[in-house]
């Protein structure tokens, strides 16, 4: 059985206003999938990526006018890294969900292909996010792809 | 001279070192650190936390560096778009290529002994895609 794994965690803080770099540091961590422990505390697995990412976030909050320091830490218990992880994979799950009824509904749906290429898109910004993959990430895979296989089948 | 930038280098760095060899320094002697700290005295740090060529505001290293060394060039422009999706994944540019940069960097890096030999291995790439940008822009169209 082995312990909790590494993690990557930013401890920040910025100025209330201006409020654009709030909503740039905070879209970027979205994008990141991040988990956030507390307010102005967030963590990933620890990656040289995810380390990296999470070093210009740091640097953009202190050109901001904020302080923010990265860490790499251990999680102290399993369950508590269980729990984190957990919530991420719910989080990540929702998102896969969304997609697998955006497909299903374009099935009989005009415009198929923009929706696929779109759908396509997006699969591809919430798996690069997923670090704990859900079951939903195949069945939504599956359910995009089969928007592609319907426009393959031959058109008479 | 010597510049110096974090090991373990993937789209960014090594873009930025293949970019500082051909357009700004001929003779570049480059130095990799673990720690900010092990930067020796006598480099320039690029791509690292604090340092003035690196990431600033929404740029990526590499458009740091064209700005700064003030490279006005539509071929360097174009992998510069290509490095900014690679590195940052933020959509600001269409650019599909930087998905198939960011894979065959990761690869290369699994196979190379060294950052060194990264350096040694990648080059060729940006080589190829400055000539291709070079070659779209004089034709206007990607060139087949």
């Amino acid at each position: 059985m082995t312990g909790p794994g590494d993690w990557v965690l930013l401890a920040y803080r910025l100025p209330r206003e201006p409020s654009a770099p709030r909503l740039a540091v905070w879209r970027k961590l979205k994008r990141l999938g991040v988990a956030q422990l507390l307010d102005g505390l967030v963590a990933l697995p620890l990656d040289s990526r995810n380390r990296e990412q999470l070093e210009w976030v740091a640097d953009q909050v202190v050109e901001a006018e904020g302080e923010a320091s990265v860490w790499t830490a251990t999680p102290a218990a399993l369950a508590q890294e269980r729990d984190v992880a957990a919530a991420m994979q719910a989080a990540i799950a929702e998102q896969f969900r969304a997609v697998i009824d955006q497909a299903r509904s374009a099935e009989q749906a005009d415009g198929r292909r923009r929706t696929l290429a779109r759908l396509r898109r997006e699969l591809g910004r919430i798996e690069r996010r997923d670090y704990f993959p859900p079951p939903e990430r195949e069945i939504a895979c599956a359910a995009v792809e089969k928007l592609a296989a319907i426009d393959a089948e031959p058109v008479r | 001279m010597k510049w110096a930038t974090r090991a373990g280098i993937h789209v960014d760095r090594t873009a930025c070192a293949w970019l500082i060899r051909r357009f700004i320094d001929e003779e570049a002697e480059f130095v990799f650190v673990h720690d900010p700290d092990d930067v020796p005295e006598d480099a320039t740090p690029f791509d690292m936390r604090g340092v003035e060529l690196s990431h600033h505001g929404e740029s990526c290293t590499f458009e740091t560096m064209l700005d700064r060394y003030d490279l006005d060039d539509p071929a360097l422009e174009g992998i510069a778009r290509i490095v900014h999706e690679a590195d940052l994944e933020d959509e600001r540019f269409d650019v599909p290529e930087a998905r198939g940069l960011d894979v065959i960097v990761r690869g290369l890096s699994m196979v190379a002994e060294s950052d060194e030999r990264m350096l040694e291995l990648s080059g060729p790439i940006y080589d190829g895609l400055y000539e291709h940008g070079r070659r779209t822009t004089m034709l206007g169209r990607k060139p087949r």
